[in-house]
């Protein structure tokens, strides 16, 4: 049995563009973002995201745990760049420091010593908007997509038949093989193998994931006989396909997608030009007597 | 010259074509560094076209050969692989898992995916298990998208996929397994000539390589020649393995190497930062996991007949 993404008809900004229009957007949009250390820049991008997810019509409840996840995993990237002070490191070449502080102990002659500089913390804001922006864009998708146009969205963007289809069936299988896992893994539990604490050496640990990951994958090669059998009585790959569902631009979606371009474009324009590298506000930086 | 062999002809033409516009753009229009071929640039180029004409040679040499046949199977399986590898990378990126890392080395055991099905069903579905699976699976965890490492992931199941165009699939075993010593000795002289670099891998960047990642390589090839020798009546299991690992060899070493463009790493960083502490690793995950699976494959191709 499938399990789908949780997608249904919503009142939705993302939903009312054509699904190949809303992915060449995304893809303009993402490349776009990862030119930018610039807050000035970023912000844009930002408010975008920020619109799309409040229009996206996809409710709290639903995108909770997601959700979550994603905004815990970017606060921790950020604050390790913040306490570290790596990743930012070829962005200044000066820090002006607010507060150093330093540990009391050493450690093997190393002393821990944490500096808040202005620097620092401003590359942590501007990380955490550029990683924010790509990373509500990219959950979104699944959600606003329509399970049943997946293949002729692919084939939209130019792949052959044979692997739009291959694109389509990845994506329906991805939340039907997290449910098979969790379903293997309560199995093995029931059965006294304990997962949640593997240890012993790395070549023990590995072995240890044999009873999880083997039954997963050979349970998906059995199952796929079906599929192959029901796709072979329909004649598969014989001729150039068909779609059942069929995609037509409109204005909407020309228009989202000269957008997305221009968006690109003067991206690309701006970056040569030697903009969008990191930027601190000067009042910062007189702030603290720079 | 048939319509097929053509089109593959005028693909790599066009491969070639771009790489060339791009890196004339980039470097001598916009005078980005990074895109600057520096001197010798005709080498560089020589490097391309050589290997876009051996990729030209294997296909014409073996353009009869059942392996390169996409037909609804191949579809499945290609979809199959793409989602498995996605969710295990997603699950073991640290998300729902928190395996721990022993000194540097995350387990990232989902490396045996795309080696497998690679081996089990041909270099195309090895490519689109890697390819799709690893842009899947980052876009599932929010990273985005990073287009030369899905190409190295695609490259990992396409060679483990090789030994399908072998008709004796001991011959070649030896001379892989050769090559793929080389390349770890070669690893791991340029470890110890290099200490003290950066492990690209771990945040937050500033550990140098722990002594075990960086000869977690030679760990792993040992493994393997376990494997090979040890398995030999087992010619399957020898073959997967050893393919894997050559496989893991050259799609890593593509990606790091290519972030010397990218990224701007130098050589010895790209190589001791961030291919020994990747292949390392990986082929240790993938000594180990991919006999479980092809015993357990072969067992249902037994029970099914197919």
């Amino acid at each position: 049995m499938l399990v789908t993404w949780r997608y249904h008809k919503r009142k939705s900004l993302i939903q009312w563009f054509d699904p190949r229009a809303w992915i060449i957007f995304y893809l303009c949009f993402m490349v776009s973002t990862l030119f930018f250390w610039d807050l000035r820049f970023q912000s844009f991008f930002f408010v975008i995201s920020l619109i799309v997810l409040f229009t996206s019509g996809v409710t709290w409840k639903e995108i909770r745990r997601a959700f979550i996840f994603i905004i815990g995993f970017i606060f921790i990237y950020a604050i390790l760049t913040f306490l570290t002070g790596r990743g930012g490191v070829e962005a200044y070449k000066q820090e002006h420091i607010i507060r150093s502080l330093s540990a009391q102990f050493t450690i093997f002659g190393w002393r821990p010593t944490l500096i808040i500089s202005v620097e620092r913390s401003f590359f942590a804001v501007s990380q955490l908007a550029r990683v924010f922006s790509i990373a509500v864009m990219t959950i979104l998708i699944p959600y606003t997509l329509n399970p049943s146009l997946y293949g002729v969205t692919f084939r939209g963007l130019g792949f052959p038949d044979k692997i739009a289809y291959a694109m389509d069936l990845t994506m329906r299988f991805i939340p039907t093989f997290g449910r098979d896992f969790q379903l293997t893994m309560d199995a093995q539990r029931a059965r006294g193998y304990e997962l949640d604490k593997i240890r012993g050496g790395l070549i023990e640990q590995v072995r240890k994931l044999g009873p999880i990951i083997v039954p997963v994958t050979i349970h998906a090669i059995i199952g796929s006989e079906d599929i192959i059998d029901a796709m072979d009585l329909r004649a598969f790959g014989i001729g150039p396909r068909t779609w059942l569902e069929v995609l037509n631009y409109r204005r909407r979606d020309r228009i989202i997608i000269a957008f997305g371009l221009v968006l690109l474009a003067t991206s690309l324009v701006l970056l040569f030009l030697g903009y969008g590298g990191f930027w601190v506000p000067d009042i910062l930086i007189r702030l603290v007597g720079g | 010259m048939n319509k097929k062999l053509l089109g593959v002809a005028l693909a790599l033409v066009a491969i070639l074509v771009v790489f060339l516009l791009l890196t004339w753009l980039l470097g001598s229009v916009f005078n980005i560094d990074r895109f600057k071929t520096g001197e010798n640039p005709v080498l560089r180029f020589v490097f391309v076209i050589v290997g876009l004409l051996i990729a030209l040679g294997v296909y014409y040499a073996t353009k009869d050969s059942k392996a390169w046949e996409v037909g609804t199977r191949q579809v499945v399986w290609m979809a199959i692989g793409a989602a498995l590898y996605a969710i295990f990378s997603w699950l073991f990126n640290g998300t729902v898992f928190v395996v721990p890392s022993v000194s540097q080395v995350a387990l990232r055991p989902a490396i045996a995916i795309p080696m497998f099905f690679g081996y089990a069903f041909g270099p195309i579905v090895g490519f689109f298990t890697g390819a799709v699976g690893n842009m899947f699976g980052d876009a599932l965890t929010g990273f985005g998208l990073y287009p030369q490492w899905s190409i190295a992931n695609g490259l990992i199941g396409f060679i483990a996929g090789m030994p399908l165009l072998f008709s004796d699939k001991k011959k070649s075993l030896d001379s892989v397994l050769i090559a793929g010593g080389v390349l770890t000795a070669l690893g791991i002289l340029i470890y110890f000539l290099n200490p003290g670099v950066v492990n690209q891998l771990v945040y937050p960047f500033d550990q140098p390589v722990s002594v075990f990642a960086g000869i977690s390589i030679l760990v792993g090839f040992i493994l393997v020649v376990i494997v090979r020798f040890g398995f030999g009546k087992n010619i399957d299991i020898a073959a997967a393995v050893t393919w894997g690992m050559l496989g893991n060899i050259l799609g890593i070493g593509f990606a790091a190497l290519s972030d010397i463009w990218i990224n701007g790493y130098s050589p010895s960083v790209a190589i001791v930062g961030e291919f020994l502490p990747a292949a390392g690793p990986n082929l240790i995950f993938a000594a180990i996991l991919v006999p479980l699976l092809v015993v357990a494959y072969a067992a249902v191709q037994k029970q099914s007949g197919r």
